[in-house]
């Protein structure tokens, strides 16, 4: 099926062709009616290519195409594209129903269409009752779905999300990411969300895009790409903390929750690989601790393990025990990445 | 309120006394029956104001001030609101250095830019005194509608005319629907300031009256250099009125408070 944004070698410098790029040579495909979510450090880019795509910059060079034709240089007004600031910008003047008739008025469409769609937006949003008022006078999670209301009454042929979410408090953050998930269900609609959380991207994506300085590092569904982190950045990115050398293996990694902790000169199972080493720290998470050992024989020198923490201290001696299966193979031994986070 | 806070409550009132005590004995005097500046006045009348109608100079000047100060807003605001929406939403190198020059106004003395516009535009090109006194109030006037107006517009969040864009607006329907009415009230505000500002000006006037054209604060004070009773006092008072007139009105037309809900 024809995607229905597609980036080709897509590139955006902020003042000019000598300045540094946002966004590098980026190919991306969004599928249609499927979730994507564009994830990456603050300042790899992720604002930057969604306002490509939704036409308020236009790329330095490549190409944008929508629906398979060629909108570079179409204006936003002409693109038929639905977005969410992070910061929701409502018009401040406006009543919630005035906000999400905006799109509908514009589109010259008859005023009892108008009412229709936008009361089924607000409906779909569960805001019916506030309707008459002003965006002002609602919380911010309640701004928030206006600004959803507001970008799918218009049905666009692409939903753009930039950190919807970020400035809501957490339990309101892990709620919204459902109604948000149940919204795209429902209506069916592309979307494409930009967020630095990857919880987040974890849980709503079809597809997850891990950018980084401006550049594609992994792309697929994010249970391939989360047990199969491609490269180190996608690794760190991912929660992985541990980067041990083993001897005649190349680069891998390992999350902590897989890292065992053996008593000091006892035996790691067969399909192991083992290593020994000093705690250098033990801290307390609430429901397990996190515990770093330092490892000479092990390159990286500290590996972090989650463990139940009882009875380690500092200095204690501890055997380290790798489980092969959950060692994953990086292409490359890259700088570790995140120095801009 | 008053019981915890002695000093604050103190200091509040004193502030009041010192603002609106002058306020209250020009009233006062305005009114007096007698013929002197004395406070408390000696009995109620009219006759000053009276007197002041019959005193055609005040007239006059009364008619210059309303008129400069209208067609200086006018223009301040017409140049202000554009120079403006440039600074904010355009994309303009040396924004800063520009946005100083708009400020270069209110730190230059009034009194060397009348002597400038005096020397330059008055006697130069030889502009009636009436058109200098409108360029010199313009002057005057545009860094008040730049800054308050700008200010507005830098408290509103510059997506909102990307959220237009976006749903289908193309760039009139978003100036219109968009940036003018977030604009509104930081635009009442600028005028109400303008317009008490160029009414009640004094040393750039001074300089930029010419023989039979005076505003009316100039005219006042050549009034009270040679004769000294409660016809200043009125006329004061008229000119107090106008001011709170312009400033309410211009608030509840505009109803800049209620715009921003929040
Ligand atoms: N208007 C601008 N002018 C100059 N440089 C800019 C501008 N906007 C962004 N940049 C630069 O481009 C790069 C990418 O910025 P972008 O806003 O796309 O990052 P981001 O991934 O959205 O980050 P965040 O998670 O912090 O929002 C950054 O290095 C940033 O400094
Ligand atoms: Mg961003």
């Amino acid at each position: 099926m024809e995607p229905v944004v597609r980036l080709d070698r897509v590139s955006h410098r902020f003042g000019g062709r000598d300045a540094v790029a946002a966004v590098s040579d980026l190919d991306l495909d969004v599928a249609r009616g499927r979730f994507t979510t564009l994830l990456g450090p603050s300042g790899c880019g992720k604002t930057t290519t969604l306002r490509m795509i939704a036409g308020f910059l236009r790329p330095t060079s490549g190409r944008i195409l929508l629906e398979g034709a060629d909108a570079t240089s179409t204006p936003p007004e002409k693109r038929n594209i639905g977005m969410v600031f992070q910061s929701y910008a409502l018009f401040p003047h406006m009543t919630i129903t005035d906000n999400v008739a905006f799109g509908l008025r514009t589109r010259r469409l008859p005023g009892d269409e108008v009412r229709r769609r936008a009361g089924e937006a607000l409906e779909l949003v569960g805001l019916s009752h506030a309707a008459g008022r002003k965006p002002g006078e609602l919380s911010g999670g309640q701004q928030q779905r206006v600004a959803l209301a507001r970008a799918v009454a218009i049905r666009p042929s692409v939903l753009l999300l930039d950190e919807p979410l970020s400035n809501l408090d957490a339990r309101l953050r892990v709620q919204m990411r459902r109604e948000l998930l149940r919204v795209q269900r429902e209506t069916g609609l592309t979307a494409v969300l930009v967020t630095h959380d990857q919880e987040e991207a974890l849980e709503l994506s079809d597809t997850m895009v891990i950018l980084n300085a401006g550049r594609l590092e992994q792309q697929g569904d994010p249970r391939e790409v989360f047990p199969r982190p491609a490269n180190r950045f996608v690794a760190e990115f991912l929660g992985y903390d541990n980067f041990p050398v083993l001897p005649g293996a190349g680069p891998v990694t390992i999350r902590p929750e897989h890292v065992r902790l053996l008593p000091a000169r006892a035996a790691e199972g067969a399909d192991e690989a083992g290593l020994d080493g000093t705690v250098t720290a033990v801290t307390f998470q609430g429901s397990h601790c996190l515990v770093e050992v330092d490892t000479p024989a092990g390159g990286d020198a500290t590996l972090r393990s989650v463990h139940p923490g009882d009875g380690l201290r500092p200095g204690d001696s501890v055997r380290v025990a790798l489980p092969r299966r959950h060692l994953v193979a990086l292409a490359d031994a890259a700088a570790p990445a995140g120095a801009d986070r | 309120m008053i019981l915890r806070r002695p000093l604050l409550s103190l200091l509040t009132a004193i502030a009041f006394v010192l603002m609106l005590g002058p306020v209250a004995i020009l009233i006062g005097v305005a009114f007096t029956a007698g013929s002197t500046l004395a406070f408390p006045p000696e009995g109620l009348s009219l006759r000053w104001f009276a007197a002041a109608l019959e005193y055609r100079p005040f007239i006059d000047a009364f008619g210059t001030s309303v008129l400069v100060a209208l067609v200086s807003t006018a223009l301040a605001l017409a140049l202000g609101v554009p120079a403006t929406l440039a600074l904010q939403r355009g994309r303009i190198p040396g924004r800063r250095v520009v946005e100083n020059l708009f400020f270069t106004p209110i730190i230059v003395p009034e009194l060397v830019l009348g002597l400038a516009l005096f020397q330059q535009v008055m006697v130069g090109l030889q502009i009636t005194a009436l058109g200098t006194l409108v360029i010199g109030h313009t002057v005057l006037l545009l860094p008040y509608t730049v800054r308050v107006v700008g200010a507005s517009l830098a408290l509103a969040d510059p997506r909102l005319e990307e959220a237009a864009r976006g749903l289908g607006a193309g760039p009139v329907r978003t100036f219109l629907r968009v940036t003018l009415p977030v604009m509104a009230p930081g635009i009442a505000s600028a005028t109400i300031l303008a317009f008490i500002t160029s009414l009640n000006n004094v040393p750039l006037s001074l300089l930029l009256t010419g023989p039979g054209v005076a505003t009316l604060p100039v005219e006042m004070l050549n009034y009270v250099q040679s004769s000294f009773d409660p016809v200043v006092a009125a006329v004061s008072v008229v000119l107090l009125v106008l001011s709170v007139a312009v400033a309410f009105a211009t608030e509840r037309l505009a109803g800049f408070t209620k715009v921003f809900g929040r």
